[in-house]
């Protein structure tokens, strides 16, 4: 209780600091005349609106004009991922932005901060940011400073959770009650239990039908890297991580200078490993080149997956709707050799709100976010998913996880503390008032155990009271050493060729898992530093410095 | 004077046409100065420094630019070759049957996968060929070992061409068909009285009638040896095959769109049109030549 307190203390403190010098705004004022602002959107395919509603007129878009008085028009929208990046690649290089969009790619951000084509937040943030938007960002030092160029800030940073940069492992228990197996811990217990489900068939797929390791899909990383540290859900991170290989990476060697990775003889022993289990047939045979990474979890085929502890919004409602019994546990395994589970870390922000230069109200963008993060759970979701809200960058506490978790357990045990938790002490982490309510509709005794038996899967809150269980909780009970990358933007030279240089690696990399000669690493290594790795070295080193 | 007025009606005609091709061919070339800049978005086509020919050197310093030339090529003639003969021989081949509603059937269901999309087509493609897909469940029943095929950059190349003439070869059939039928019968009862085979009528009337569309259809075809087909290649390749299996657009398009790799993007692009327009004036000089067919 009184730890928790601290943040508001924090606040309340910021916000006379800031007002001391720069006049403060009303961060919710409402204009007098109306503001049009033109946006360009990234959707999910699957996120639908009801019945009537459209991008530029749904429950978002009708809350914004009451209270603020914006009108939002689309200027276009894509598909998040590459069809979006395509989109705003495009309006960056016809220097034709739309007044705001959202990029989900640090390179672009630095391509629109370099030519010029972005509006300078410093003063709309100092004026206009609320009390709770401050406290979140002053307890995140680095958000801020990634969107600063030249001492003006360019772009309002997303704040992830740490947790969406700690990637674990996904086992059905069901199957490992059913063989008496031990949830794993090492490397060789989880290849253990892996061969166990192709050679037993617990799920009774028929005999060559298991998939040990589910793996990646066509387009998306096997490893998480510096320029897209979190969220990569199917990657093999957690089990190069058993190897203290961090590929991807930008690492400080035993010399104390920069090394990359991918270039280290821990990824070189974890890439053998692969090839092994490639081999074997426990690792899925089609890692990297299937169309659908979610297609062997969804059909009840594979027994084993890394990723994120965000799992049941995606892609668990989809496996459990097939397969009622599959109760997919998470563990923060494999460990490496010292016993120790040590995962990497990501960025604080991987998503950037921004400005075209010369829009006449870039406060505008603050003010919508002001009111994301204060109105956020207010929203009914399924009147259309969060993700229409217009220029959205999420934005979390730093501990909004832990405080999450205990909330949720604290008012399952207690539910006449859920008053406090609604209450202004908390107001800062804004989804904990829907939160606590929504917890008890969905969890089934005993309350401490998170099997899938023990929930109450049709209720609407099961995926975020799943989530928190099992995945978050794994990354959330104890305490373990991380490793950042020394860096998580593109240097100069690396502008011009890196693209070359990942494209080396990627394709050198899946080639090695289906069976080239490890001695292809080597070469790699040697090409990768003549055609340029070299340089980046040095640049990543003095940048570090 | 009347002769006048209906020249202007027809130029009239054309002027759409032509403010088309302005605006979506002749304009968007005044980016090929990209290529010899080191692009900065948003200073327009010619506010970024000049950098001369340092984007054509650094992208063939890559070990890309060899094999993504040589792929669009390999890719390409192939199925050139497979879409003049495949057709050629179908052709033939379906003209010779005489039941009349079977010919018709047959003709209608091969060129029906020519209207559908690669998008479409590549889903499926993954899906047979994929390791639990049909195609390795009849390798696995006739006693073989499952194949990932799409993991096999030797295999791509094959399995590029051949889907692609597979899509495309009943609907060039059709050319030939009509070709077919445009020859006159009386030469063929003539032959018949004459005491003409089915073989030798083949051989002496039907090819040599049909022969000046085939050539035809070959040096315009050289006219594409550059477009190797992104659409095909982008919805099937994955990195394991990038070796064999990437051709030019589809680098361009993840240097370019992916990789925000603009100049170097655009001098690929820039020495493929350049290219394909010299490939374009000889295949025409050819088909002037050889097959009489003239544009200008």
């Amino acid at each position: 209780m009184k730890r928790m307190a601290f943040p508001t203390a924090l606040a309340l403190g910021l916000l006379v600091l800031s007002g001391a010098n720069a006049q403060q705004m009303d961060p919710f004022g409402k204009y007098s005349d109306p503001v049009t602002i033109n946006i360009g959107l990234s959707i999910q395919p699957t996120d639908k609106l009801p019945d009537g509603d459209s991008a530029d007129n749904n429950q978002y878009t009708r809350y914004i004009k009451d209270k603020l008085n914006i009108n939002t028009v689309i200027s276009w929208m894509a598909a998040t991922g590459n069809d979006y990046n395509q989109k705003v690649n495009l309006s960056i290089a016809s220097g034709d932005l739309p007044d705001g969009l959202v990029t989900l790619d640090t390179a672009q951000l630095i391509q629109m901060a370099k030519a010029d084509e972005l509006a300078d937040l410093t003063a709309a943030y100092n004026m206009y940011a609320s009390p709770a938007m401050k406290a979140m960002i002053s307890r995140n030092p680095k958000a801020l400073s990634g969107v600063t160029f030249n001492g003006k800030i360019m772009a309002m940073p997303s704040l992830a959770v740490p947790d969406d940069g700690y990637h674990i492992t996904w086992i059905r228990k069901d199957w490992l009650d059913k063989l008496g197996l031990k949830p794993p811990k090492t490397v060789a217990e989880l290849e253990a239990v892996a061969r166990a489900f192709i050679a037993k068939d617990p799920g009774g797929n028929g005999k060559g039908n298991t998939i040990g390791i589910a793996g990646q899909q066509n387009g998306a990383n096997l490893y998480a890297t510096f320029l897209n540290s979190t969220n990569n859900q199917f990657g093999l991170d957690p089990f190069f991580a058993g190897f203290d290989a961090y590929p991807g990476y930008w690492l400080k060697g035993k010399d104390g200078h920069a090394v990359y990775g991918s270039t280290t003889p821990e990824t070189r022993a974890a890439l053998l490993e692969l090839q092994k289990l490639y081999k074997e047939g426990i690792l899925d045979q089609e890692i990297g080149i299937r169309k659908d990474a979610t297609e062997s979890i969804n059909s009840g085929r594979a027994g084993i997956y890394f990723g994120n502890w965000w799992s049941g919004y995606w892609p668990l409602p989809d496996a459990i709707k097939n397969h009622p019994e599959a109760n997919w546990q998470a563990y923060a395994v494999p460990v490496d050799k010292n016993g120790k589970y040590i995962p990497h870390a990501g960025t604080v922000s991987n998503q950037y709100a921004v400005v075209r230069k010369g829009y006449e109200h870039p406060e505008a963008l603050i003010k919508l976010l002001n009111l994301l993060i204060r109105d956020e759970g207010n929203f009914d979701q399924n009147n259309g998913s969060i993700n229409w809200f217009p220029l959205r960058v999420p934005m979390a506490m730093i501990d909004e996880s832990p405080v999450t978790i205990k909330a949720m357990h604290d008012v399952l045990a207690n539910p006449s503390l859920i008053a406090k938790y609604q209450g202004p002490d908390y107001a800062m982490y804004k989804l904990l008032k829907t939160d606590v309510v929504g917890i008890g509709s969905t969890k089934l005794k005993p309350y401490d155990k998170s099997d899938i038996q023990y929930w109450n899967t049709s209720d609407k809150f099961w995926s975020r009271g799943y989530s928190y269980f099992t995945g978050n909780t794994a990354i959330n009970s104890f305490a373990f050493d991380k490793v950042y990358s020394l860096v998580y933007y593109q240097t100069k030279t690396m502008i011009a060729q890196w693209s070359n240089l990942k494209k080396l690696e990627d394709e050198t990399f899946l080639k090695i898992i289906y069976g080239t000669s490890i001695s292809t690493f080597d070469q790699f290594v040697k090409d990768w530093k003549a055609q340029g790795g070299d340089t980046i070295t040095q640049e990543v080193d003095a940048a570090s410095k | 004077m009347k002769k006048k007025n209906l020249t202007t009606s027809y130029l009239m005609m054309l002027l759409p046409g032509y403010v088309w091709l302005f605006l979506f061919s002749i304009v968007p070339m005044i980016g090929f100065t990209f290529a010899f800049q080191a692009f900065v978005p948003g200073h327009g086509f010619f506010g970024s420094p000049w950098v001369g020919f340092d984007n054509f050197r650094y992208l063939f310093s890559l070990n890309d630019a060899r094999s993504i030339f040589f792929n669009t090529v390999y890719i390409s003639v192939f199925k050139i070759a497979g879409g003049v003969l495949v057709p050629l021989v179908f052709a033939l081949l379906l003209n010779e049957i005489r039941v009349g509603l079977f010919k018709k059937w047959v003709q209608t269901i091969v060129y029906l996968p020519h209207f559908l999309s690669w998008v479409i087509l590549g889903g499926i493609m993954l899906d047979v060929f994929s390791i639990s897909g049909p195609v390795n469940r009849i390798v696995e029943s006739l006693g073989g070992t499952k194949t990932a095929f799409f993991a096999r950059a030797d295999l791509f190349p094959t399995i590029a061409i051949l889907s692609d003439v597979w899509k495309e070869f009943g609907f060039n059939a059709v050319i030939y068909l009509a070709a077919l039928t445009g020859i006159s019968p009386s030469l063929y009862e003539s032959a018949a009285i004459d005491g003409a085979g089915r073989w030798q009528q083949l051989w002496r009337i039907t090819l040599p009638s049909i022969a000046t569309t085939a050539v035809l259809l070959t040096v315009l075809g050289l006219g594409n040896v550059l477009n190797a087909g992104f659409d095909q290649i982008f919805n099937l390749y994955n990195p394991l095959t990038y070796s064999t299996g990437d051709i030019i657009d589809t680098w361009v398009y993840r240097s370019g769109l992916l990789n925000l790799q603009f100049g170097l993007a655009t001098a690929a692009g820039l020495l493929k049109s350049v290219m394909g327009f010299a490939l374009i004036t000889i295949s025409y000089w050819l088909a002037r030549r050889f097959a009489n067919y003239r544009i200008f």
